[in-house]
């Protein structure tokens, strides 16, 4: 009975998952039925949606975008929760307290200053807007403080008498130990970013420049797709793969690197 | 050549009440000093600020005559061992070991070497790529120190190294500290709260309460000639006894007259009646050592004390009698045998050598002498 109940909840999560796949591999005509398997199986949504629109020049946009910004919100979050962590400063509890703030403004209440901040940059239709406004993360920073507090500082101070500086504490001795954190923090940007769509039809307008969200929606509702649902739903299983690709590859890791940080103090 | 001299060093934190008032310690070159006190006396803060991990609020730290006050950790030329051995759990053993001489940009074939000889010295050559999680309390301890010895540096800084260990892993230890010490004629300041390891590992021991020096000197020093009451108890175990009283001329000879007894203990001995006589009808505190208890008069000067026996602890060796009188507690070393003939509730009669009983001022606490 338990099992039964566990099955039923994962079936109704991952239904529409494959159903959306089967659709994709579909003809137009067999997608009223919501089978599990394709039905008169084709490529060819596949082949119109590249045809149509530069999904490839878009995956790297996306892509580059993402894994700069990660590799941002990595540094720059590890180096301000240090700080907030293990320096005494005047301030600096409200700083953490401003900084915590921010997460529960919703994005959309900064996005006109954003964009006006943008075009006074004159950097619309370049990629500093996709990167620099999401280099800085609150969760990042607020993630990197808790599990650097959980250190002990004779770690720290050991660093220190060998020589370290305190930019190689953060990185060579305390980020490795919080292995677990910079997944959650990886991960969580990393789907955060590739899914970002609303930001990008903000700024963006040169093609060549656009991520693969905001590409997949413009096709959708941009009426390029002329109506075709099998082809707008192609577009959106080519999105969603790299982060499905992404998640199982670290879920793995995820779990490994949970099980074997067994730091004593 | 490694002299540490700390000159009224003093230390504060930010507005808040003085940890530490003014401390004056000079540790000689390949000297083992030992700072020891309970928790809370500033022995740790102190040794972190000879590592450089604290500020000194005020105070000179001298390093072979020179001011390093405002040096940082790295430039000290001084390496610690600490309390939880906090090893660089991502990385082995060999690499634990390597990093210090890495970041001082050593080459590598130098550091395998220096490395693998500390690894024979401390036995621990066979587990250079382990991960400090995949080791015991004890292997990890030497790993510490592994990584300390491989810097070479000037002085030795321990913080409490063996608390973490079991106490037959303690008493091993103690002794390869002390081997290594020889092996490696370098300067050693060690901060402890057992006063065993002071004991046993220092060269000179330094006692500390509350952030002020009780008293310098050798392990021997200290047992037999405290300076005051708070050394006289915190060294040695059992600790020492302790007797409140007064002193009191009676028939004229010099008298101690104990609290709580019917009786009065000449003073024969010339050293203590001359020390003494300052203080007739003063409050004084007599101090004797659990030895100096015993079961029969070991000479004449010899008291006997009646006490009810409460507990009694026989290792075989020796025996620990704990007895009580009116007013206080005891605590006397007999033998093994004379410990059958005791019995735990009965009263029993046991001789206070005076000659070997040492006197309080109740006022200060210092020793009268």
């Amino acid at each position: 009975m338990k099992y039964f109940l566990l099955t039923l909840a994962a079936l109704t999560f991952v239904y529409p998952f494959i159903w959306m796949l089967s659709a994709s591999l579909s003809a137009e005509s067999g997608l009223g039925d919501l089978a599990l398997l394709p039905e008169q199986f084709t490529w060819n949504n596949y082949v119109t949606v590249f045809t149509k629109i530069p999904l490839g020049r878009a995956f790297l946009n996306s892509a580059f975008v993402a894994i700069v910004t990660t590799g941002l919100v990595l540094v720059t979050g590890a180096m301000v929760g240090y700080a907030l962590a293990r320096y005494e400063f005047v301030g600096r509890d409200w700083i953490f307290y401003a900084i915590i703030f921010t997460m529960t403004l919703p994005f959309q209440i900064t996005l006109i200053p954003n964009y006006i901040t943008m075009v006074r940059l004159g950097w619309i239709d370049t990629y500093l807007a996709l990167i620099v406004p999401f280099s800085l993360s609150s969760l990042a920073v607020l993630l990197f403080r808790q599990a650097f507090q959980s250190l002990p500082q004779a770690l720290i101070d050991a660093a220190r008498i060998d020589g370290a500086g305190e930019l190689r504490i953060i990185f060579q001795i305390l980020v490795p130990n919080v292995l677990p954190t910079v997944l959650t923090i990886m991960i969580l940007t990393f789907m955060g970013l590739w899914n970002e769509a609303l930001w990008p039809l903000i700024v963006i307008r040169d093609e060549s420049t656009m991520t693969m969200p905001q590409l997949v929606t413009l096709f959708s509702v941009g009426g390029r797709a002329e109506g075709q649902l099998g082809v707008k739903i192609a577009a959106a299983v080519l999105l969603a793969v790299p982060v499905v690709v992404l998640y199982l590859f670290f879920q793995k890791h995820f779990i490994r690197s949970m099980a074997s940080s067994g730091l004593k103090d | 050549m490694a002299n540490v001299t700390l000159t009224h060093i003093a230390k504060a934190y930010g507005n808040g009440p003085t940890l530490i008032r003014d401390v004056t310690i000079d540790v000689r070159d390949q000297e083992f000093v030992v700072l020891v006190g309970p928790s809370g006396c500033g022995k740790s803060t102190l040794l972190r600020m000879i590592a450089g991990l604290e500020d000194i609020t005020s105070g000179d730290l001298l390093l072979d005559g020179k001011r390093i006050n405002d040096l940082p950790p790295k430039d000290r030329d001084i390496a610690m061992v600490f309390q939880n051995y906090a090893l660089y759990p991502h990385m082995t053993v060999f690499e634990n070991m390597a990093f210090g001489l890495k970041l001082r940009n050593m080459a590598k074939a130098d550091i395998r070497a220096r490395v693998t000889q500390a690894a024979r010295i401390l036995e621990i050559d066979n587990l250079l790529d382990r991960k400090p999680k995949d080791m015991s309390g004890g292997q990890r301890q030497r790993v510490a120190i592994g990584r300390a010895i491989v810097r070479e540096p000037k002085v030795f800084l321990f913080d409490e190294p063996l608390s973490n260990l079991d106490a037959k892993l303690r008493g091993q230890t103690r002794i390869e500290l002390q081997k290594l010490h020889r092996q490696l004629r370098a300067t050693m300041i060690y901060v402890t709260h057992d006063q065993v390891e002071a004991m046993t590992l220092g060269d000179r021991i330094v006692v500390l309460r509350g952030g002020d020096v009780m008293q310098s000197d050798t392990p021997l020093t200290l047992y037999n000639r405290p300076a005051n009451r708070f050394v006289a108890g915190f060294i040695g175990t059992p600790p020492m006894n302790f007797l409140p009283g007064h002193v009191r001329q009676i028939d004229g000879s010099l008298c101690f007259m104990p609290s709580g007894f019917e009786m009065h203990m000449p003073i024969t001995d010339v050293v203590q009646q001359t020390a003494l006589t300052p203080y007739i009808g003063k409050a004084v505190t007599l101090g004797i050592r659990a030895e100096y208890l015993t079961t029969a008069p070991v000479n004449e000067q010899a008291v006997p004390l009646p006490v009810r026996i409460e507990a009694m602890e026989n290792m075989g060796n020796e025996a620990l009698a704990y007895v009580t009188t009116e007013e206080s507690r005891f605590i006397a070393r007999v033998s093994p045998t004379d410990a059958l003939a005791l019995a735990i509730g009965q009263s029993a009669m046991l001789f206070l050598d005076t000659v070997h009983a040492h006197f309080f001022d109740d006022a200060t606490e210092l020793v009268i002498r």
